[in-house]
């Protein structure tokens, strides 16, 4: 029962890790116009289900760069499973709402979070009200780049600096060599740009994400006893969680799209695709060298960065501020919601604990999805100015 | 070493590769796009000079090669999701195990 609750819950996580992220690849097309909004979340989903298929690696340790839950064979701690698996079942499931939370929060105010760190953070929350401080792998053991500071922190810090330069010295060039072309054919010739990098960028994400979510529901079957081998995910745990990431990017976070597409920089297509093309060069590096990143990060600095590079360009700082500010609390934020959750469902105890917080979960993600529906933001919209302009005259409206 | 030291070894090899592909290959693509206005001529550029078919020659060339490589970057997301890798050891790339 508790298990069933774990595969939902997981799989809801990558459902929201799906349409949190599709900003960070197709942002940019939308904005620009390169693509229709609902041709670009469709392509984007697309991708995804095709990069999750294609993560055949096995991600099963993918928690112990942050909590001590696991063996190092993927396996999980004897002590853990004693009674059934009961006992790193509901951390599992605690840290997992945590997550699910802190995604459905920062898209309701249409901030780009990372969904690895806010799955980090309700784990590591959840592990420290079930284990203790010391169930959390801090600093890793000094051999290799590892625990929460080597794994989450410092990519925090450095990915979204490297992918901003990268993007502003593309954007920089981009501009110096297209001096003399006329504006629409530059535009029409970078629109197909656009679209490879952004397209390269989302079979990335499928590639990269999902198998996280795969990873964590292996670990609660093992945990449950209905799964031994842990070279290899039972296959309808990947087709699930391949199909609830692309149905969650087509679904499409309108919200975090626009603050992207529109927020933080006006973006052409010259500065679209010299972003993408910066982020879907740095996820793939990183990837190759195991640096582990965050897409959303990327993508942010790269946005950011064509619009350094790009003369004359404004940003607003004030927007980028505050999506800095939201990934500095995103790792404690979901924490402190999984730790609660674990609280929570141990006070109640056993399976009707589990009930509870998922009870509690449903309960949140409604309320949110309700208070969204106040100022809907959906394809129609998501391209409008984003500072407040006067209201148009009723010639222009009729022209509208 | 600590973790800062790994991080930052880390970080200037993806800022090294970030500079080659993810702005060198969209400056490549811009020299392109620049080449074909040059080959079309006219209204396409701002000064409006006749048409050099050369252009759109180079053009093709060059967009091939971006093509080329963008290719190679999805043929490295799948093999490394078959626990492959690409081996520039031939120099031309060769698919191989991790």
């Amino acid at each position: 029962m508790i298990l069933a609750l774990v595969v939902v819950t997981a799989l809801g996580f990558d459902f929201t890790n799906g349409f949190h992220d599709t900003a960070n690849a197709m942002a940019t097309s939308i904005a620009t116009r390169a693509l229709r909004p609902k041709t670009a979340v469709a392509l984007s989903g697309i991708l995804n289900l095709i990069g999750a298929f294609l993560s055949v690696e096995v991600a099963l340790t993918v928690s112990n760069a942050v909590v001590r839950i696991q063996n190092a064979d993927g396996t999980p701690k004897e002590s853990l499973t004693s009674d059934g698996g009961t006992a790193l079942l509901l951390i599992v499931l605690a840290g997992l709402i945590g997550g699910i939370v802190w995604n459905l929060f920062t898209w309701l105010l249409g901030l780009p979070s990372s969904s690895s760190h806010a799955l980090f953070g309700g784990l590591v929350g959840a592990t420290i009200a079930g284990l203790g401080w010391a169930g959390v792998n801090w600093n890793g053991n000094g051999t290799k780049l590892d625990g929460v500071v080597g794994k989450v922190i410092l990519p925090a810090l450095i990915s979204p600096v490297i992918a901003g330069v990268v993007a502003a010295v593309g954007t920089w060039i981009i501009y110096k060599i297209t001096v003399g072309v006329a504006a629409r054919f530059t535009e029409n010739g970078f629109r197909w740009g656009q679209i490879g990098s952004a397209s390269l960028v989302s079979l990335a994400h499928g590639t990269n994400d999902a198998q996280k979510t795969m990873g964590v529901i292996t670990l609660a079957l093992i945990a449950a006893g209905d799964w031994t081998d842990t070279e290899n995910i039972p296959f309808w745990v990947k087709a699930a969680c391949a199909v609830a990431i692309a149905l969650g990017t087509y679904l499409g976070g309108w919200r975090i799209i626009r603050t992207l597409g529109k927020g933080l920089v006006e973006i052409a297509p010259p500065q679209g695709m010299a972003a993408e093309s910066s982020s879907a060069a740095v996820i793939l590096a990183s990837s190759h060298l195991g640096f582990a990143l965050s897409t959303t990060h990327v993508a942010t600095g790269s946005i950011l960065g064509s619009g350094v590079g790009k003369p004359g360009a404004q940003v607003r700082w004030r927007v980028a501020g505050r999506m800095v500010a939201t990934w500095l609390i995103t790792l404690p934020a979901a924490a402190v919601v999984g730790a609660l959750m674990w609280y929570l469902g141990n006070f109640v105890g056993g399976v009707a604990g589990a009930i509870v917080i998922f009870t509690v979960l449903i309960a949140a993600a409604v309320g949110m999805w309700l208070r969204s529906r106040l100022a809907p933001v959906d394809h129609n919209n998501v391209n409008d100015e984003w500072e407040p302009v006067t209201a148009p005259t009723p010639a222009e409206k009729v022209t509208l | 070493m600590s973790n800062l030291g790994f991080a930052l070894e880390g970080a200037w090899k993806v800022l090294l590769a970030g500079l080659i592909l993810g702005a060198g290959l969209p400056a490549l693509f811009a020299v392109g796009i620049r080449s074909m206005a040059f080959g079309a001529g006219g209204d396409a550029e701002v000064d409006h000079a006749p048409p050099h078919p050369i252009g759109r020659l180079v053009a093709y060339v060059l967009f091939t090669v971006v093509v080329f490589v963008a290719l190679l970057g999805i043929t490295f997301i799948v093999a490394s999701g078959f626990g492959k890798t690409i081996s520039f050891d031939h120099i031309y790339p060769t698919i191989v195990d991790k």
